[in-house]
């Protein structure tokens, strides 16, 4: 925790006190708690979100929104998919353009809006709808991915119908999601680096769908049940996904006929 | 009941990103949670370089600036470049915090009181190597809010 507890408030620079008051109450939809309630360089006015968090203006001759030679800067706000249907009906209905300067990274149930203030100050509205973090399945029924001689180690395939990655390792065969664990983002195979990779937010996984450091999740991907036919035909089933806490040799199917998903690992680790 | 739940995060600039992290990770106690456009396929999806840090329970985005941002005047520790991030520590635990910044040979100004009629008691003001303005308080209604906020990966 170092030697601070959480974030308390955001200070914003304003010229003029009232019109920013009605932005922040009205467009954003903030409490307002009151005015001068800050020993603070300006007269100022404090808000509140639903959080402990709190938003203090202070007025000021002069605003520097963004400072020169940056980029980025931005601060988001977090509303629930109720409030950010409302905010997003409220802005249309104000007369505000609504868009969302990095839409091609949103995941799925990913929702955000760009908003500036009067004085130029840049936010971000976000909002997570439940297929963010629920666990997605196409509910295609098993599917037979080919033999198993047709799978040298080593080999990772991809499957767009059951949306898997087909991976065999050195001891077997294992079947891993290709959504990701931080936020469902789809993921593609990068062979040059020998990882999977979210295009979304950059998490990075290997082979066994063990993050990476530093890849925004320690969440692994889940894997769906492989089953080797008597005749060799490799199976896996999309419709079931397994979360796991850490890789186990158990989540790995033996290259046989007639090997299959062991009990423990179907029911999670 | 205010029409936003919280703040997620805010995307800061910095000069340098190892200085960014020895003083937000080493001074402050932060926690790295992620690097984007250390690889090549971020470069090649348009994403900027940067780190993302956890203050407790706030998400710093630091993204490195384009080119020199301008620096405040280096003897001013309170103010503002547009914006300041305040972050809250328990009353009982501000001398403590006091004293490890002065330890890691941080300049700050404070402790500043606030008005006895307002929510906040007494703030200490400072600002990153990057001159992004920095405010650690304690607050008169620590214990009016103490669901936790949620920390979103983001970015």
């Amino acid at each position: 925790m170092g030697i601070i507890d959480g974030f308390s408030h955001l200070v914003i620079h304003v010229t003029d006190l009232d019109r920013s008051e009605a932005f922040y109450r009205d467009v954003i939809g903030l409490d307002v708690i009151g005015r001068d309630l800050v020993n603070d360089q300006g007269p100022n006015l404090l808000l509140a979100m639903n959080s402990r968090q709190r938003v203090l203006l202070v007025e000021v001759p002069e605003v520097v929104a963004i400072r020169p030679n940056s980029s980025t800067i931005h601060h988001a706000w977090l509303l629930t998919m109720e409030e950010f249907d409302r905010t997003r009906a409220r802005l249309k209905k104000m007369g505000y353009e609504v868009s969302d300067s990095r839409a091609q990274f949103r995941a799925m149930g990913e929702h955000s809006m760009d908003l500036f203030d009067p004085d130029g100050h840049r936010y971000q509205i976000q909002a997570y709808a439940p297929e963010a973090t629920a666990v997605l399945c196409d509910n295609t029924g098993p599917i037979n991915c080919g033999h198993l001689d047709d799978f040298p180690v080593g080999t990772v395939k991809s499957f767009v119908k059951g949306k898997f990655f087909l991976v065999r390792l050195d001891d077997g065969f294992i079947a891993l999601s290709r959504w990701c664990t931080h936020l469902n983002g789809l993921l593609s195979w990068k062979k040059e680096h020998w990882e999977f990779y979210c295009p979304m937010h950059g998490a990075r996984f290997d082979r066994r769908g063990m993050p990476r450091p530093l890849s925004h999740t320690p969440i692994p991907l889940r894997v769906h049940p492989v089953t080797i036919t008597p005749d060799g035909e490799v199976m896996v089933d999309p419709d079931t996904a397994i979360s796991r806490d850490g890789f186990s040799a158990d989540h790995v199917v033996a290259p046989e006929p007639g090997a299959h998903l062991a009990t423990e690992a179907r029911e999670g680790a | 009941m205010a029409q936003a739940e919280t703040l997620s995060h805010s995307g800061i600039c910095v000069h340098d990103l190892k200085e960014a992290q020895e003083f937000y990770c080493g001074v402050l106690g932060a926690e790295l949670k992620g690097a984007v456009n250390f690889f090549t396929e971020d470069t090649l999806n348009g994403r900027s370089v940067h780190q993302s840090y956890a203050l407790g329970d706030y998400l710093f985005a630091v993204a490195l600036a384009p080119d020199f941002m301008p620096m405040p005047p280096v003897d001013q520790l309170r103010g503002a470049m547009g914006v300041r991030h305040a972050f809250t520590v328990a009353k009982a635990r501000f001398d403590h915090t006091i004293e490890s910044l002065t330890g890691s040979g941080v300049p700050f100004e404070g402790p500043v009181d606030h008005p006895e009629n307002g929510p906040f008691g007494a703030s200490i003001y400072f600002k990153d190597p990057s001159g992004n303005f920095l405010e650690i308080l304690w607050r008169r209604d620590e214990d009016a809010s103490t669901a936790p906020i949620p920390v979103l990966e983001t970015g």
